[in-house]
């Protein structure tokens, strides 16, 4: 039984992480219905900033994330003003935008294999290694510490979402784009700064991702589908959906893993993304999703 | 009510003169005379190799065939039908092992079972294709990158073949001089078939059907086109090519592995080159595998590492995709500047 918790508390700490790291993913898909394959590179590029500050200024890589986040911030700025603007128009557009995503993630594979080369790396704050024991159970601190930061991070954006006017304008925008704009909101402004918080987003996870897994920057293509898996599984576009979606993958994921096989828990991701895109695309807690 | 009789038959006639007429008045502009010169010349140009020296440009020439062959056969699904698979390397990867394991077992030799490779790369592909053919635009991308990974999986614990350490297979018993030209006509007759077939959908009203369904599946369905079997159909074609090439790789290198076809640089290949030179263009695909192979290879020579090749190609894309969607020889169709002599559609 004790083994049961175990396994379930470890599913949920990697699940509040896996939240994060899909959180901006759907973000961006549900006001711009952009599917960003770029977005697992991007959090790499997050994890580097995080390794060369904790590496070079010994910061505490919870407390990089803002730096982190702000960085990536900039980041998906500029790439939405450089690319996806003009796209807004084109006549296939949400393959377009996928195209466009997958070479923008391998110009970042390339840049950051480059720069840093493909060495596994991971930063190694002293809580990365300690663990909890209550009774029989045991959890490491680091993901538990990732963990409650990531979910802190999705409350705030829920709170931002919920109760300020632009996480308003930004609800409304994923609603019903044409709707928005006749309601006066502004809709080219709402998209580039939900892209650039997707971003952030990213660049947030990274700094956790620094510390729970080691890292390369060729990692991210397995990334991609994991992700995706949450996404699709949540609803694509719905937050709460992929909160509760990375946290039931996770725990199954972890049940395959020890009872299995650990090469195998990476599997469910993808299984599970084939079977609810053939069952139920919509998702477990999404409305039918539109041609685009 | 009376309803005039409309008079069926001879209105179906009269089409069906027309449409001939059209048909012929194509078939005399159409050139067919430069590939044939081509593929001529491409046939004959291993005798250089008597004197020596040429293996590299041998590789090169060989090495572009392969990427035409898979291209063109990408082609058929991404560019006529408009269903962008990012995991056709699956198939690359199953024609390899295929052919491969039947050359380490019983030393039949993989360029007589290229076919059967092939052959099951599009039973594979039949059978995925009706499962995930049933997705549509984004999803189906995401889909095929999440076949990659699993297959990638499969395949890197799958002891029986090797697993992610692969097996080696034997070589040919030939002079390093005359080694790569049994290949480079396996991959020339490869990559001729394969634009061959391409052109030939590309004027059947299979064709026509998928590109109807890259327009508008709703209406193309409604049309009273059977879309399932017609998609589903253009995935297996287009997997059977991509198995035949990878047979022959495997041989050529003389080793398997998961990491030489389950890359995804080999699908952002497959994608870029059929971008550059214009989806859904029988010459297209030509055109820009020659020109990113030559792209890679010149940045190899001059910058050295994978990494910047990488990061060279996603610029490649980049810009292709914004600036030139339709392709070279689309975007030269378009202007009414394209060259005779690439105008093979």
């Amino acid at each position: 039984m004790s083994n049961v918790i175990q396994i379930v508390i470890l599913g949920l700490a990697l699940g509040g992480v896996y939240a994060l790291m899909a959180s901006g993913l759907t973000l961006i898909f549900g006001v711009m219905r952009i599917v960003n394959l770029a977005h697992p590179v991007l959090i790499i590029a997050g994890a580097f900033v995080t390794f060369w500050l904790f590496r070079l200024y010994g910061v505490d890589p919870i407390l990089a994330m803002p730096v982190a986040a702000i960085a990536l911030f900039c980041i998906g700025v500029i790439l939405y003003k450089l690319i996806f603007e003009k796209e807004a128009a084109s006549a296939k557009y949400s393959e377009m935008t996928v195209l466009l995503t997958f070479a923008v993630a391998m110009i970042f594979d390339g840049l950051l294999g480059w720069l840093f080369t493909n060495t596994q790396r991971v930063t190694t704050p002293s809580y990365a290694t300690d663990a909890i024991f209550i009774g029989d159970i045991f959890i490491p601190t680091g993901q538990l510490y990732a963990g409650i930061a990531s979910l802190v991070v999705i409350g705030l954006l829920l709170l931002f979402l919920q109760y300020t006017r632009f996480g308003y304008a930004i609800r409304a925008t994923t609603q019903n784009r044409a709707a928005a704009q006749l309601m006066g909101v502004n809709v080219g402004l709402v998209s580039l700064i939900t892209f650039g918080i997707g971003i952030g987003l990213a660049g947030a996870a990274g700094s956790l991702v620094s510390f729970i897994f080691s890292f390369f920057p060729a990692k991210h293509w397995e990334w991609i589908a994991i992700l995706m898996s949450l996404v699709v599984l949540g609803g694509m576009g719905k937050l709460g959906g992929v909160i509760a979606g990375s946290l039931i993958l996770s725990v199954i994921a972890a049940f395959v893993g020890a009872y299995i096989g650990s090469t195998w828990s990476t599997m469910t991701f993808f299984l599970a993304l084939f079977v609810i895109l053939l069952v139920r695309p919509q998702g477990l807690f999404g409305d039918k999703i539109e041609e685009a | 009510m009376a309803v005039q009789q409309l008079d069926v038959d001879n209105v179906i006639e009269a089409r069906r003169e027309y449409n001939a007429g059209l048909a012929s008045l194509d078939k005399g502009k159409r050139v067919w005379q430069f590939p044939v010169l081509l593929l001529l010349v491409l046939a004959l140009f291993p005798l250089v190799q008597v004197m020596d020296g040429y293996n590299y440009v041998l590789h090169l020439m060989l090495y572009t065939f392969m990427y035409v062959a898979m291209a063109s056969s990408w082609n058929i699904l991404g560019g006529y039908t408009g269903y962008i698979s990012l995991g056709h390397n699956v198939f690359f990867c199953i024609g390899g092992y295929f052919s491969g394991m039947i050359l380490a077992y019983f030393g039949v030799s993989t360029l007589i079972t290229a076919p059967l490779a092939g052959l099951a790369a599009a039973a594979v592909g039949f059978v995925i294709g009706s499962v995930t053919l049933k997705m549509r635009g984004p999803t189906f991308i995401i889909s095929s990158i999440a076949l990659l990974m699993v297959a990638r999986i499969l395949f890197d614990n799958w002891h029986f073949v090797g697993g992610s350490n692969g097996i080696t297979l034997p070589q040919l018993e030939l002079d390093a001089q005359w080694m790569k030209i049994p290949y480079y006509y396996a991959f020339l007759v490869i990559a001729a078939l394969t634009v061959w077939t391409s052109y030939k959908i590309k004027h059947s009203k299979f064709g026509l059907g998928l590109r109807a369904i890259s327009q508008d599946e709703v209406k193309a369905e409604s049309a009273g086109i059977n879309t399932r079997l017609y998609k589903v159909s253009a995935f297996a074609i287009s997997a059977f090519f991509v198995g035949m090439a990878g047979a022959v790789w495997g041989e050529y290198l003389t080793y398997i592995r998961p990491n030489i076809f389950l890359i995804i640089l080999v699908a952002a290949n497959l994608v870029l080159m059929c971008i550059l030179g214009g989806k859904g263009t029988v010459a297209g695909p030509i055109v820009g595998a020659i020109l990113l192979i030559a792209f890679n290879e010149l940045s190899v020579v001059y910058l050295g590492s994978s990494e910047l090749n990488i990061l060279g190609t996603g610029v490649v894309m980049l810009l292709a995709l914004m600036f030139f969607p339709t392709g070279i020889i689309g975007t030269l169709a378009a202007k009414k500047k394209l060259p005779r002599f690439l105008d093979w559609d």
